[in-house]
């Protein structure tokens, strides 16, 4: 059962989630161990059982981030896997593998996470740099406004996939999930600049 | 935390960590990163033109142990290696050497791309595109 079977919900990413609290709580009342004190230890079990499935159900589903990750999973994509993959594809083929995100993005990752070093050196060393300061402001500013586009982002994919769902377009969907990996790709970098530009101006 | 021994020590003593001349024509630089928790690293080679034989090498790595000993040992190992020999090795020799487990792997994956992308990139400064067109179509 798919954590969207459980909510009777269709595999879509556009969710009412005021909707999906509701039915989280009918339901968690329908499982709850009291309701089945008087029953049999097996029907006892298979409501402690739902009641943990309704729970994790409930806290990847209401992540819109977490949702879409584990949509992609249920289409049988593998995050985790995908680097390790592309590598293995490229050494066999003999050819040299191509970046999973654009390069310039690598590129700013880089350059940003030198200049935090030279950040932390300086501080070590008592002395607080007011220019590199102020690069790091607009670094922050720079990339968390990335962030919030890719979450913009992410956002119209998910509307492209409910329709392609809904008019049941094979190659509508596809397309969808490739660039739903791709900007949750570029989303990981790009969180960790964040979180690292944050630390070292704290 | 269960890091192996070796990673610790490639950890806290990295080995070739810093920069080589990017612009110089004996130099191939690669920089990648893994999609999986945005970590990113440089690895960089010097070639001896003559030999093909990499005489030294520098890294700088942004990511967690795993790939800090990687790379280390990528440096390590590469160097005194001809370009050709430098291609041969691959991820699962790293992960056997520093025993990482199954979690860490994207990160030895690092590793590699990173050899592949830095030899990737002095082949095309020298010229040697035309022989492998596959890396042309894919060095953008
Ligand atoms: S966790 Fe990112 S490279 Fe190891």
């Amino acid at each position: 059962m798919t954590y969207f079977e459980i909510f009777h919900l269709p595999p879509k990413l556009g969710l009412d989630t005021a909707a999906l609290e509701k039915q989280f709580y009918k339901l968690s009342r329908e499982y709850h161990p009291d309701r089945f004190a008087s029953k049999s230890v097996e029907e006892q079990n298979k409501a402690t059982e739902m009641s943990s499935l309704l729970n994790d159900a409930y806290r990847t589903l209401k992540d819109p981030i977490r949702r879409t990750e584990y949509l992609l999973e249920l289409e049988g994509i593998e995050l985790e896997e995908q680097s390790v993959k592309a590598t293995a594809a490229a050494r066999e083929a003999g050819k040299e593998k191509k970046q999973i995100v654009p390069p310039d993005l690598l590129e700013e990752a880089f350059e940003l996470n030198m200049q935090l070093e030279e950040m932390k050196m300086a501080k070590q060393m008592g002395d607080d740099d007011l220019q590199l300061r102020k690069d790091l402001e607009a670094a922050k500013a720079n990339f968390t406004a990335m962030l919030d586009a890719s979450q913009k982002t992410l956002e119209a994919l998910w509307q492209s996939w409910d329709a392609a769902v809904d008019s049941g377009d094979d190659g509508a969907k596809d397309a969808a999930k490739d660039e739903m990996v791709a900007t949750l790709n570029r989303r990981s970098y790009l969180r960790n600049l964040v979180r690292d530009v944050n630390a070292a101006l704290e | 935390m269960a890091y192996s021994d070796k990673v610790v020590d490639h950890y806290e003593n990295p080995r070739n960590v810093g920069t080589l001349d990017k612009s110089s024509t004996e130099v191939g630089t690669g920089l990648v990163g893994a999609p999986e928790c945005g970590d990113v690293m440089r690895l960089q080679i010097k070639v001896n033109p003559e030999t093909q034989v990499i005489e030294d090498a520098k890294f700088k790595t942004f990511g967690c142990g795993s790939a800090i000993a990687s790379s280390s040992l990528a440096t390590e190992w590469v160097k005194g290696k001809t370009v050709a020999e430098a291609l041969t090795i691959s991820n699962t020799d790293i992960v056997k050497e520093l025993a990482l487990p199954p979690v860490k792997i994207h990160c030895s994956v690092l590793a590699e791309d990173a050899i592949r992308a830095a030899i990737g990139d002095w082949k095309k400064k020298n010229g040697s595109a035309e022989a492998e067109p596959a890396l042309a179509s894919v060095s953008v």
